[in-house]
């Protein structure tokens, strides 16, 4: 549920919603959602100052407790 | 006004509040403002927001509904029920979280800015009106002492509502100083 609406808030606001990918990591310190983005989406999703980044983990801390973590994932291609 | 000039670079940049004394930036001049344009595009934003926030409610099985308006040059979207405290959070932070990733949305769909107002389970009518109290309060003890007083922290939405009372009284003047999260509004004595 957590992941899927990680997924939705991305969708909305990026160029390609269809590469937006979202995996629930649990480990010793808790919960993280993994967000992954088209590259040219990056951006978007950080923000400027990290502003749109906070936002969603604001949101989704809200949504899904305190200790769940949000991680925007910058993968090398 | 104290740091007006970065709060200004930052509101015309972003889609802050605009919660501060400080004129609106003009729209943007590729819109010819003809009213009636201006308010479809404005009942589409708000159209669009509906959507995107809908969806999230469903996603995370909360009841809700969408009442969608505009007011003056903003659209207003407004989801209404019981049991959202959740999308409001502490302060109303998570709510002004979700307007701005709400704005993102209308943005990515409409390539315009949008200054919509997002108000959660009526938390906004509910703060105006208490600040709307405390700032009438703290004016009429600034008048009478001669002596300016800070309001504590607020947020964007906040300082507007007290800037935006303190306008219509006589005696008295606000504005606001320091930086996000802690910038707030000091009201103090004038003319």
């Amino acid at each position: 549920m957590l992941e899927a609406a990680l997924e939705h808030l991305v969708r909305g606001i990026v160029d390609h919603p269809d590469d937006v990918r979202v995996d629930m990591q649990s480990g010793r310190r808790g919960r993280t959602l993994e967000v992954r983005v088209h590259p040219d989406d990056l951006g978007k999703v950080i923000g400027r100052g990290g502003r749109t980044a906070r936002a969603l983990r604001t949101v989704m801390a809200g949504v899904g407790g305190r200790g769940l973590r949000v991680d925007v994932v910058d993968v090398d291609r | 006004m104290t740091g007006s000039a970065p709060e200004l670079t930052a509101d015309s940049a972003g889609a802050t509040e605009g919660g501060d004394p400080v004129p609106a930036p003009a729209p943007a001049a590729e819109t010819p403002v003809n009213g009636r344009q201006r308010i479809a595009d404005l009942e589409q934003e708000g159209e669009i927001a509906a959507d995107y926030l809908e969806a999230l409610l469903d996603i995370v099985d909360m009841d809700g509904d969408l009442d969608l308006d505009v007011e003056g040059e903003r659209a207003v979207v407004a989801v209404v029920g019981e049991g959202l405290e959740l999308l409001v959070g502490a302060r109303g932070e998570t709510l002004e979280a979700l307007q701005e990733l709400t704005r993102l949305a209308v943005l990515q769909k409409t390539g315009v800015r949008s200054r919509l107002m997002l108000d959660v389970g009526g938390h906004r009518a509910r703060r105006r009106a208490e600040l709307r109290e405390l700032a009438t309060a703290v004016a009429a003890r600034v008048r009478a002492g001669g002596q300016p007083e800070k309001l504590k922290p607020m947020t964007p939405f906040e300082r507007k509502v007290v800037h935006d009372l303190i306008a219509t009284l006589d005696g008295v003047a606000s504005e606001s100083e320091g930086e996000d999260p802690q910038r707030r509004v000091v009201i103090l004595p004038a003319g």
